[in-house]
């Protein structure tokens, strides 16, 4: 119609080009900053020799020493677990230690004395690495975070 | 076509006649040369790539290089890696900050450190934390000689490396 108002298109196209390019590069930047293997630490402090002996306050502890064939020995020291669990010897499955059983042993004597988040391993001079973080790893897991490694 | 066959005089003709768009005048339709992409499922694809990429991404960067071979232990309770002086074996050989170092030789290496630190940080405490990575099957033997040089050192506090499991 000649005169009259033309209509306006309500609809309209996105310029989707810029988008694109945004996000090409940060694909390039993440893929090439990209850490595919997460690494943590356990973390542990000295066991033995880091303070005197008459400053040493006595917290409940859980001496742990690694035995041949995946074996674990537990000592419960100055803990109200101490009765119930004094000496625990864990045996070996396969070669590995036992862990379900471990984590039973260690829930149980948290759950009778909360204040048990000491405990200090003592590895044999043929102890993996591998089993000592699974060791620590283990700790950690059933709430005992204070941990030691004792040199040979 | 129409008007020389016997239906010649019963056929109904279209006033669009040869016009029609479905078969104008009998011709095959041209291809259409130029066609849209499609953009939207490639956006839809980088914006999930980017949102994987941005899950992994780490801010605190590498500070660990693992030489070939080497394999960290795994663990599920792991903290955040920091920047601490790192002792690393590889092939049964000490490295303290990727330089090659004695059993013998790594008390004083990690003194230096320490000696080094004081010097440019003046007013403040020690941190004394030494981070530690080894390949998943080393034995405690070698490892003890690391754990021997930082007790005397002064390192209290040690870090060892894992593979977070996720």
């Amino acid at each position: 119609m000649s005169g009259g108002r033309r209509k306006r298109h309500l609809d309209f196209e996105l310029n989707l080009i810029p988008f694109i390019d945004l996000l090409s590069t940060c694909i390039c930047f993440l893929l090439m900053t990209a850490v595919w293997t997460q690494v943590g630490t356990v973390d542990a402090k000295q066991a033995v020799g880091g303070q005197a002996v008459a400053e040493t306050e006595k917290k409940p502890t859980v001496w742990v020493s690694l035995a041949d064939k995946g074996g674990l020995n537990l000592e419960i020291r100055d803990s109200g677990a101490s009765k119930k669990y004094g000496k625990v010897k864990i045996d070996g499955l396969d070669g590995r230690p036992d862990w379900a059983k471990f984590e039973t042993v260690m829930k149980d004597a948290r759950t009778t004395d909360p204040q048990l988040t000491t405990a200090l391993i003592q590895p044999v001079a043929g102890s993996l690495y591998e089993e000592i973080i699974d060791l620590m790893d283990k700790f950690r897991g059933v709430g005992v975070v204070s941990l030691g490694v004792s040199p040979l | 076509m129409l008007a020389e066959s016997t239906l010649k005089g019963r056929a109904v003709t279209s006033v669009l006649g040869s016009l029609s768009v479905l078969n104008p005048d009998g011709h095959r339709g041209k291809k259409q040369v130029v066609s849209d992409l499609l953009l939207t499922a490639l956006i839809d694809a980088f914006s999930i790539l980017v949102i994987f990429l941005l899950m992994s991404f780490s801010s605190t960067g590498e500070i660990l290089f693992l030489p070939k071979g080497t394999e960290l232990p795994k663990a599920v309770n792991t903290a955040v890696i920091e920047r601490f002086p790192v002792v690393k074996v590889d092939e049964g050989l000490l490295y303290l900050e990727d330089r090659r170092i004695e059993g013998r030789d790594l008390t004083a290496g990690l003194l230096e450190l320490r000696k080094q630190w004081q010097e440019t940080h003046p007013n403040e405490e020690y941190p004394g934390t030494l981070t530690v990575q080894a390949d998943r099957r080393v034995k405690y033997e070698v490892l003890n000689q690391i754990v021997v040089a930082a007790s005397q050192a002064g390192f209290a506090d040690m870090k060892f490396a894992a593979v977070t499991k996720q």
